[in-house]
């Protein structure tokens, strides 16, 4: 390091200070360009985790180091861009969902609701020739039926000779006696091979095959299922209840694509903006809309522009139902006046599409009345403003967005008309001058020229263009994305990029994504996860393997986020204070205990992969719990829950506990508590 | 992150004193002064959604218009249980003719919410948020009434729903919380062989720093021990409490096991659906029917059940609106405006039916088409607040409703 040691002269001297200086100048140089390097990775990792926070619905094994080697701008920048990623992997675990790929209409026939069934009772719709159809329509017919029964004995019944509360009436104990039957039953077909047992529950009476599966234990239903063809399954599933297959297989896919999906940006964006533009799968027809809307509706736009998926929306029957704009009709229309209609267009609006008019859902039989005096009175209809108002304060222009209520009836004028084509068969929007409300209408200070369908279009692109709502999507967008009170400064950024872009959302997401708001440090681990975000993230972060979502559905609607179910029209909020509360609090706790210890049907978790089979082999509980601070929370444990958890570790009851040697699986507690922990709360 | 008042409250007393077991008086002196005798009154709220047919409920059988509207679903006169040779309960409502004759309950009709809407949603929301016609509001009316008064007992359990998720009503800064099942509220559902775990995770959260979920997990685990204590597993109503079977019946008695467990409940919320009959709504037996006997029978079972711990208690009920006064095309009844409401208690001056009844006569519906609407819930309200609780702070809990006590209808002694 002593470029000139041996020089004797002053001016040596001073030479060799300077080289000294210089080298320690060098050295220190070195040093620090060393240790940036190490602070880079560390900084580029860290970043890595918070993209795969706020990109994806969290880390799995492996990711933050996948993202940081890729470098997170370049994983950032092929999120944007979801077909180019390949997803073949996850879609092989939807290939049994077959109603994912169905028309509202197929759905509708596959799985037929009561108006459905009662036009086959009634001679209007041929009855099925397919074996496995034609199970289904006779199981829904016997059900229909039965009902229709039940109502007539009880409106026959009398206060006097009502059966006291808590007293099993003799139907009911019929019923008891047909389903212990009908589970007598399981154990022979569930001997027999896949084939032979479909053969022999097409075989079976009717109440047997309608009982089948109502309340059969997880691990029975499980057996009774396995090795059937999908649409063997459904089959068997909706002789039981149609309308659940359906349900079923879209919340199972969301469920599902959260935990697997490799276009992870794509799956929270759906998320987002269904939840943006929310409909309730539990509002009557809803049950048949829901999967068409999220799959050609919602996905197709996400990263498009929020003209087109406004419009996609405003004329999805899935919204025209779910905020009844389908039946608004001008108070000055044609069908207001009563000018007459087609015999057939009077039958589909006097009911809902798929059943009579009714909230919350249900099918109850149609009954009209016989005298022909009561068919002339028109039903109480009108202008429905429940889009109108939606529209502008919860789609676009937000709450202060300066509507009046005046524009809300406005809105109201110009969108009626809009409603669904063939209601009862499934069918799509169309438009009906009928309904509509005639004359040139004013909206934000605007007037609208009489022009049927496209006054709609032209508020709705008004809208989108709209400052107010440039700035509203931005503040939800960084809402979810950043924290709960985004900086201004970003929503302001977003908002131009927006305006500029004309509604490009993913130029939008671009500017929040590179802006210093988005990296701050205050944004890191700012959100509490909603329930679903904290069920798929343990999902994810402890690679689970789920072969039948369904219990994670039921834990989910426990933890008050039924998939879908969101009943008003502001969807789930995001916000923490929503879900931090007592019974959520000990449900995630009981989650995490439940998926560690493998309590959780249908779901399976093994400890080994996590740790590399090394901890384990072992059995030594503080190795096992390093290194699940490591895969489980990417070191982020604070002090007091690595101490805590050492603590119970160290417990005397416990420690036995842990070296007992028939129950290994007993450190998977730790991951359960990690799960449960403050820290695996926040992303 | 908005720090709530609460987590400011208690993380704040944790900064002072630095450990996870907060003196208990330390949190009570931060709640200021106590309100003297106002611990034992206790409000249970109920909400039943989807719009219930107040006409059905309460029957006005002495108006001809009544029956000339509704000719398929009316209940016959003969049928009606008569209270006042005017008004009369739904048959199926029997359970609560007793305590309409020992004056405790009382009827308040054409009573609600003002605003206009008919979306279950927003009048759902506008109740709940006690702000009709307010989309902004963030909070509910019974946090606010938790959060303008001071209460001696530093309880959880205070403001408690019974349900899965805090509702609108009880959302806000006040602590409130959530059960869904008083018998399986604990880590592992309250298994004994789970509790070292439960100790592991109350250690952790007690120590985090992290304000918003040390300060939930704070009240949980002390709900979770007070509980425990009560020993819920091993609850027997009162004789003659038979509650129905079902979620309403459930949630009442659980309700019920809390308040006779001396936890301090000071308020209750929980809610029934099922109401909402635009087809084949039925009149003496039917849709309505079967609902109004699982409501009524629920609630006289959780009256008996209290017993004496009635006295202290007033039970009030609302719907988001009415229903209109024809009967529609479908034997059922479409969106209305103003509805029935009950309030049952021991301080109620029971057996009379409040409010200023407007008539059913075509001039005096609502739009022509609703029973019109006399009575705004908020002074239903604000009077069981006021008088019952003894929270003056209308104001908060209703802003910008001038909830004068002059114009109370004084159901409250």
């Amino acid at each position: 390091m002593n470029l000139g040691a041996t020089s004797p002269t002053s001016r040596h001297k001073l030479q060799r200070a300077g080289c000294l200086v210089l080298t320690l100048l060098l050295a220190a140089s070195l040093y620090a360009a060393k240790k940036s390097k190490v602070s880079d990775a560390a900084t580029e990792q860290k970043r890595a985790l918070h993209a795969l926070d706020r990109l994806a619905f969290g880390p799995r094994p492996g990711d933050v180091q996948f993202v940081t080697a890729m470098g997170v701008d370049k994983w950032i920048e092929q999120q944007l861009h979801p077909d180019k990623i390949d997803d073949s992997a996850m879609q092989s675990r939807l290939a049994g969902y077959r109603t994912l790929q169905m028309s509202s209409r197929e759905m509708l026939l596959d799985f037929p609701p009561n108006p459905v069934l009662k036009a086959v009772q009634e001679g209007k719709l041929p009855m099925p020739r397919d074996p496995y159809r034609r199970a289904v329509y006779v199981a829904g017919l016997d059900r229909m039926e039965q009902k229709q029964e039940q109502k007539q004995n009880a409106a026959e019944a009398t206060p006097a000779n009502a059966q006291p509360n808590g007293i099993a009436t003799p139907v009911a104990m019929q019923r008891q006696q047909d389903r212990r039957d009908a589970h007598g039953v399981v154990d022979d077909l569930i001997a027999l091979r896949a084939d032979q047992r479909m053969q022999r529950i097409l075989a079976l009476p009717v109440a047997q095959q309608r009982d089948l599966t109502q309340g059969l234990p997880f691990e029975k239903r499980q057996a009774l299922l396995s090795g059937l063809t999908a649409e063997q399954c459904e089959t068997v599933l909706a002789l039981n209840n149609p309308a659940g297959v359906i349900n079923n297989e879209v919340q199972s896919a969301k469920l599902l694509r959260a935990v697997y999906s490799d276009r992870q940006l794509e799956e929270v964006l759906t998320d987002f903006w269904f939840n943006h533009f929310n409909v309730f799968i539990g509002k009557g027809a809803d049950h048949y809309l829901v999967t068409a809307y999220e799959r050609d509706v919602i996905r197709l736009h996400v990263l498009g522009k929020f003209q087109d998926l406004l419009i996609a929306t405003a004329k999805s029957p899935a919204m025209l139902f779910y905020l009844d704009n389908w039946q608004s009709e001008g108070p000055d229309s044609d069908a207001a006046h009563g000018v007459p209609e087609h015999p057939h267009a009077q039958a589909a609006r006097m009911n809902g599409p798929f059943g009579p008019r009714r909230w919350p859902p249900g099918y109850p039989p149609p009954q009209q009345k016989p005298n022909a005096q009561n068919k002339q009175q028109k039903r109480s209809s009108g202008l429905n403003e429940n889009y109108a108002r939606e529209l502008m304060e919860l789609h676009t222009l937000g709450v202060n967005g300066g509507y009046s209520q005046q524009d809300v009836t406005q809105v109201a004028r110009v969108f009626t008309g809009w409603t669904i084509e063939e209601p009862r068969q499934g069918g799509g929007f169309t438009f009906k001058q009928r309904l509509h409300e005639p004359g040139k209408k004013t909206v934000l200070g605007r007037t609208i020229k009489e022009g049927g369908e496209n006054e709609g279009v032209q508020v709705l692109e008004m809208l989108a263009r709209s400052p107010a709502t440039a700035r509203f999507i931005s503040t939800e967008l960084s809402q979810r994305f950043v924290s709960d009170t985004p900086p201004q400064s970003l929503v302001d950024a977003m908002a131009k990029t927006y305006l500029k872009s004309d509604g490009d959302l993913r130029e939008v997401l671009r500017t929040m994504f590179h802006s210093p708001e988005f990296w701050a440090p205050e944004a890191y681990r700012a959100r509490v996860k909603t329930p679903f975000e904290f069920v798929v993230s343990s999902l994810r972060a402890t690679q689970a393997d789920i072969t039948d979502p369904q219990p994670l559905l039921a834990t989910l609607n426990k933890m008050g986020m039924l998939l879908y179910g969101s009943q008003p029209p502001t969807g789930y909020s995001t916000k923490s204070d929503v879900w931090v509360n007592s019974a959520a609090l000990l449900d995630r706790m009981n989650f995490g205990l439940a998926l560690s210890t493998n309590h959780l049907p249908g779901t399976s978790f093994d400890l080994s992969q996590l740790t590399k089979g090394t901890a384990t082999s072992d059995n030594d509980p503080y190795k096992v719990q390093l290194e699940l601070e490591q895969t489980l929370l990417a070191g982020n444990v604070s002090q007091q829950t690595h101490q805590t958890i050492e603590e119970r570790i160290a417990a005397p009851q416990a420690i036995a506990q842990f070296a007992d040697p028939n129950r290994p699986t007993n450190v998977n507690v730790i991951a359960g508590l990690l799960l449960g922990s403050p820290e695996f709360q926040r992303k | 992150m908005s720090i709530t008042r609460r987590a400011f409250m208690k993380g704040g007393a944790m900064a002072v004193v630095g450990t996870a077991a907060i003196p208990s008086f330390l949190t009570r002196a931060a709640w200021g002064a106590v309100a003297p005798g106002a611990s034992n009154k206790r409000l249970v709220v109920i909400f039943q959604r989807g719009a219930a047919d107040g006409l059905n409920i309460v029957v006005p059988h002495a108006e001809h218009a009544y029956y000339a509207m509704r000719p398929s679903i009316n209940i016959p006169r003969q049928q009606v249980i008569d209270l006042n040779g005017f008004f009369g309960l739904h048959p199926s409502l029997s359970s609560f003719k007793p305590l309409w004759n020992q004056d405790h309950l009382a009827i308040v009709h054409a009573a609600g919410s003002p605003d206009t809407t008919r979306s279950h949603f927003d009048a759902q929301d506008y109740m709940e948020s006690g702000t009709p016609g307010v989309k902004a509001t963030t909070d509910g009316w019974l946090n606010r009434t938790v959060q303008s008064q001071p209460y001696p007992v530093d309880s959880p359990f205070r403001a408690v729903a019974l349900g899965t998720s805090l509702p609108r009503i009880l959302s806000g800064k006040a602590a409130a919380v959530a059960v869904s099942n008083v018998n399986g509220f604990g880590v592992s559902g309250g298994n004994p062989a789970a509790a070292p775990l439960g100790n592991t995770f109350e250690a952790m959260y007690a120590q985090s720093v992290d304000t918003v979920l040390h300060s939930t997990a704070t009240e949980t685990f002390e709900a979770v021990k007070m509980l425990k204590s009560a020993d819920p597993r091993h609850y027997t109503p009162a004789p003659g409490a038979n509650y129905p079977k079902g979620r309403f019946g459930d949630a009442l008695q659980q309700t019920a096991q809390l308040i006779k467990s001396n936890l301090g409940v000071q308020i209750a919320f929980t809610d029934i659906g099922g109401w909402d009959h635009h087809v084949n709504e039925g009149a003496v037996e039917g849709q309505l029917s079967n609902v109004l006997r699982e409501f009524s029978q629920s609630i006289a079972s959780f009256w008996t059940d209290l017993g004496a711990l009635a006295e202290d208690t007033v039970v009030v009920t609302m719907s988001e609106f009415g229903r209109t006064a024809r009967e529609n095309g479908n034997r059922g009844t479409d969106h209305g405006h103003a509805n029935v409401m009950f309030i049952l208690g021991g301080p109620v001056r029971g057996g009379r039916v409040y409010g200023r009844w407007p008539g059913l006569e075509p001039s005096q519906l609502n739009e022509g088409r609703d029973l019109a609407l006399t009575t705004d819930f908020r002074r239903v309200l604000g009077e069981a607040v006021s008088r019952h609780l003894g929270n003056d702070h209308l104001n908060s809990v209703f802003p910008g409703f001038d909830n004068s006590p002059r114009e109370f209808l004084r159901y409250l002694g």
